[in-house]
C-alpha cells in the first residue's frame, strides 16, 4: 500500500475577529467588566488632564524672550530654562573657557564609544588605560593651572556637565576600588577580608546624604589649621568611596555566578591567583554584572543631585538659586524641576536602552 | 596589576598662615563665604555674577584691601557649613545674611564686624483683609516655614499681646507662598526682607501688603575669625565707610571730585588727608576705592534690595540716623 503522502494545508490569514484595531482593544482594554471600568476610567483621567497639561506646557507656554517680562501668557515660562541654560549646563565656568567643558565631555564620550567600536583585542589594552586615566586628564583640562592654561577654581564649575563628569569620575575610579573589595572579600586572608568587609558594609550601610554632610562639616575639622582640601574633591573621594562599597556588591554576585568548575579549571593548567582572577574569572564577572554595573551608573548619577545639600552648584542646584534671583522671582519652580527631571530621564532612559542593548552583545547563551 | 595603583592628586592649598590681612594680599582675592541664593542679598545671575547686599561687603573688602572690587571667590555655603567654613580658613569672611547673636558671638570662635541689615520677623496680609496692624490679628491662621527662628518670635509676640493664632506650617518658602496665596491662612510670617521676596513672587502682588510690625530683632552681618584683630578692624571699618559715606554724602559719583576739594570729613575719609588707612595697614585711598567701585551704603542698598531693584523694600531702620533708621558710623577721625 502506498503511504500517504503528508500535504500541509496552505496557510489561512487569521480570523478577522482577531486582527486589527478593534479586536485588539476588545481583547487588550474591554475583555472583562473589570477591565472596562479601568480603561474608561483611565480615558477620563486622561482627558481631563492631558489638554490641560499640553495647553500649559506648550501652547499657552511662553517660548521667546530674555527675562521674565516676557512671560505674559498663562502657561509654563521657558524662558526662565533659555535665559539660565547656560549657568544650568556649565554652572559658571567662565565664557571663554566653555570648550574646555565640552572637551572633557567629548573624552568620556569618546573613551566609551572606544570600547564599544574597537576590535575586542585591543579593548584590554587601550579602552582600560583610558578609562583609568579619564578622570585625571578631564580635571588637569578642567583647572587648567598645571598645563599652562587658565586656572578655573572648582567653585566655578557646575551644572548639567558637572553631574555627568563627576559622575563619570566616580564610577570609574570606583571600578578597581570595588574589584579589590570584593576580592578582599572572599579571600582567606583575615585582614584583607575584615579591611573589605568593614569598608563595603560602613559604606553601603550609610545614606550618601549623610556621607556627603561628613565630606563637607566633619571632615575639614580633621585636617591641620592651614590645610583644606577642595570641596569638590572631598565630594570626589565620598562619592567614591560609596560607589565603590556598591561596586563590589556588584561583583561580589558577579563572582557567585561563575561556576566551581572554571577556578578548577584554570588551576588545573597551572595558572597562579592573579592570572586565573584576571584572565579566567574577570572577563566572565564583567560579562555576567553589566546589567548591574550599569544600573549602579544609573543610580551614582541620579545620586549626584543630592550635591546640592552642601551648596555645589550642580543643576538642581543652580535651578534653586535661578528662582531666588530677584529678577525671576515669579514662581518658576514648576518649570525649573520639570525641566532637571526631563533631562535626567533622557539620560538614565538611555542608559538603560544601552544596558539592554549591551546584554544582548554580550548574551553568549550558556546563563547557569 | 597595577589596578591599585590609582594616585589620588589631593590639591591642598594652604589657606592661611598666621594673619588673614596678608594671606589676602598674598593671594590677591578675598574669600567670601555667600548664601545659595537670596533675592537682594547675595544672588547669581544668568551669567553667574554675584550681586547682593551681602557680596557688596566682600566686594568692598577686595576695594579697600587689593584696590580691585572684582578679586572676590564666591564660596556658595548652606547654613550648616558656614560657620566651619569661616573656622577651618576656607573662607575669609562670612557675608551670608548671618544673624548677629549673643550665642554665636560668644561660643563659635567668630567675630561680627557690624550690622549691614536691620531684619526682623514681619507680617504679610491679604489686602481685601483690610487689616492694617498686626494687632488686629487676633485668632487668624500663621502661614509659617517650619524650623525658621520666625516660629518663635511669633508664638512670643502673640502670647505677649494676649492673642491667638493657628500655625500652619510648611517646609519650604514656595510652599508657604502657595499656601498664603490659595488662602489656607489669613497671614504669612518671615523676616521682612523676604516677605518683600515671598511678595513679588506671589499672581498679584499688589492684592497683598506688609504690616509696619516688626516682632523680632535679626541683625544681619559679616563675620569673621576671632583672634585676628586687624582683619577683624578692616572689616569692620570697611562696613563703617560706606555707611558713613552715605552720611557725608559721598557718592560713586562725586567720590573723586570730593577726594580732591571736599570737606575735611570728606577728604579725611577719602584719603586725601590724614592717615586712617595707614592704621588699618591697608593704602591711603582704601575708603575711596570701595566709594568709587561699589558705592556708599545707600548706593548698595537700593541698587540690591531697595528702589533700584524688583524688591523694592523701604529703607526703614537701615535708613542713616538722621533720617529715622538707625545705621550709624563711629567716627572716622
Amino acid at each position: 500500500m502506498k503511504a500517504k503522502e503528508f500535504k500541509p494545508l496552505p496557510a489561512q490569514p487569521a480570523p478577522v475577529s482577531t486582527i486589527g484595531v478593534i479586536p485588539w482593544l476588545r481583547n487588550n482594554l474591554l475583555s472583562s467588566p473589570f477591565n472596562i471600568t479601568v480603561t474608561v476610567i483611565i480615558v477620563a483621567a486622561l482627558l481631563a488632564i492631558v489638554p490641560d497639561m499640553l495647553d500649559w506646557l506648550i501652547f499657552s507656554a511662553n517660548w521667546s524672550g530674555e527675562t521674565q517680562a516676557a512671560c505674559v501668557k498663562d502657561g509654563a515660562c521657558w524662558v526662565f530654562i533659555s535665559a539660565w541654560s547656560q549657568q544650568i549646563f556649565y554652572g559658571s565656568y567662565p565664557d571663554g573657557e566653555i570648550w574646555r567643558v565640552n572637551l572633557s565631555l567629548l573624552l568620556l564620550a569618546g573613551v566609551i564609544a572606544s570600547s564599544f567600536a574597537l576590535p575586542a583585542r585591543l579593548r584590554n589594552k587601550v579602552s582600560v588605560p583610558a578609562y583609568l586615566c579619564l578622570p585625571f586628564v578631564c580635571l588637569l583640562i578642567l583647572d587648567g593651572s598645571y598645563i599652562g592654561l587658565k586656572e578655573v577654581t572648582t567653585d566655578l564649575w557646575g551644572g548639567f556637565s558637572l553631574n555627568v563628569l563627576i559622575a563619570a569620575a566616580s564610577i570609574i575610579i570606583a571600578f578597581p576600588f570595588g574589584f579589590l573589595w570584593a576580592l578582599g572579600r572572599q579571600s582567606d586572608m583575615p585582614f584583607a577580608r575584615s579591611v573589605s568587609v568593614t569598608c563595603i558594609e560602613f559604606f553601603r550601610g550609610t545614606p550618601i546624604l549623610a556621607l556627603f554632610f561628613m565630606g563637607s562639616v566633619m571632615l575639614p575639622l580633621f585636617f591641620p589649621a592651614n590645610v583644606s582640601v577642595d570641596k569638590l574633591l572631598r565630594v570626589w573621594i565620598i562619592l567614591v568611596l560609596f560607589m565603590s562599597a556598591y561596586m563590589a556588591e556588584v561583583f561580589r554576585s558577579g563572582f557567585a555566578a561563575i561556576p566551581k568548575g572554571q577556578y578548577e579549571a584554570a588551576d588545573s593548567i597551572g595558572l597562579g591567583y592573579w592570572q586565573k582572577t584576571l584572565l579566567i574569572i574577570f572577563p566572565q564577572v564583567i560579562k555576567v554584572s553589566m546589567p548591574n554595573i550599569l544600573a549602579t551608573f544609573v543610580m551614582v548619577f541620579k545620586n549626584t543631585v543630592f550635591l546640592l545639600v552642601i551648596a555645589v552648584p550642580e543643576m538642581l542646584q543652580v535651578i534653586m538659586a535661578a528662582l531666588s534671583n530677584s529678577n525671576w522671582l515669579g514662581g518658576h519652580a514648576i518649570e525649573g524641576y520639570l525641566f532637571v527631571g526631563f533631562i535626567f530621564w533622557i539620560c538614565c532612559f538611555s542608559m538603560s536602552l544601552l544596558a539592554t542593548s549591551i546584554e544582548k552583545k554580550l548574551d553568549t547563551s550558556h546563563k547557569n | 596589576m597595577t589596578l591599585a595603583a590609582v594616585g589620588l592628586v589631593v590639591a591642598a592649598q594652604s589657606s592661611f598662615a598666621g594673619s588673614t590681612l596678608d594671606a589676602v594680599k598674598k593671594k590677591g582675592s578675598v574669600s567670601c563665604g555667600v548664601s545659595t541664593g537670596l533675592a537682594g542679598f547675595s544672588q547669581k545671575d544668568e551669567k553667574g555674577n554675584w550681586s547682593g547686599l551681602d557680596v557688596d561687603v566682600c566686594r568692598s573688602v577686595a576695594a579697600a584691601v587689593l584696590g580691585d572690587a572684582s578679586k572676590v571667590q564666591f564660596k556658595p555655603l548652606t547654613a550648616k557649613e558656614r560657620f566651619l567654613a569661616l573656622q577651618s580658613g576656607e573662607i575669609d569672611i562670612l557675608s551670608r545674611n548671618t544673624t548677629w547673636t549673643h550665642t554665636r558671638d560668644t561660643s563659635l570662635g567668630l567675630n561680627f564686624a557690624g550690622v549691614i541689615y536691620y531684619d526682623g520677623a514681619g507680617f504679610m496680609v491679604s489686602k481685601k483683609l483690610g487689616v492694617k496692624s498686626a494687632t488686629e490679628l487676633d485668632g487668624a491662621n500663621a502661614c509659617i516655614q517650619a524650623g525658621t527662628s520666625t516660629e518663635l518670635a511669633i508664638a512670643d509676640y502673640f502670647r505677649e499681646n494676649k492673642m491667638s493664632y493657628k500655625a500652619i506650617t510648611f517646609d519650604t518658602s514656595d510652599q508657604t507662598r502657595a499656601g498664603f496665596e490659595s488662602g489656607r491662612c489669613d497671614f504669612l510670617v518671615s523676616d521682612q526682607s523676604q516677605l518683600y521676596a515671598l511678595r513679588i513672587g506671589l499672581k498679584d502682588p499688589s492684592a497683598a501688603i506688609v504690616l509696619p510690625e516688626v516682632i523680632s530683632k535679626e541683625p544681619l552681618g559679616p563675620v569673621v575669625r576671632q583672634n585676628d584683630d586687624e582683619w577683624f578692624n578692616v572689616v569692620k571699618w570697611v562696613v563703617n565707610a560706606s555707611i558713613e559715606g552715605e552720611f557725608q554724602g559721598v557718592t560713586s559719583a562725586n567720590a573723586k571730585e570730593l577726594q580732591a576739594n571736599g570737606k575735611p570729613g570728606q577728604k579725611r575719609l577719602l584719603g586725601s588727608e590724614g592717615d586712617l588707612g595707614e592704621k588699618l595697614g591697608l593704602p591711603a585711598d582704601w575708603a575711596y576705592q570701595v566709594i568709587k567701585q561699589v558705592g556708599n551704603y545707600s548706593e548698595s542698598f537700593e541698587r540690591n534690595v531697595g528702589q533700584g531693584s524688583p524688591l523694592k523694600i523701604a529703607r526703614g531702620l537701615n535708613a542713616q540716623w538722621n533720617k529715622g533708621g538707625i545705621m550709624y558710623s563711629p567716627a572716622m577721625r
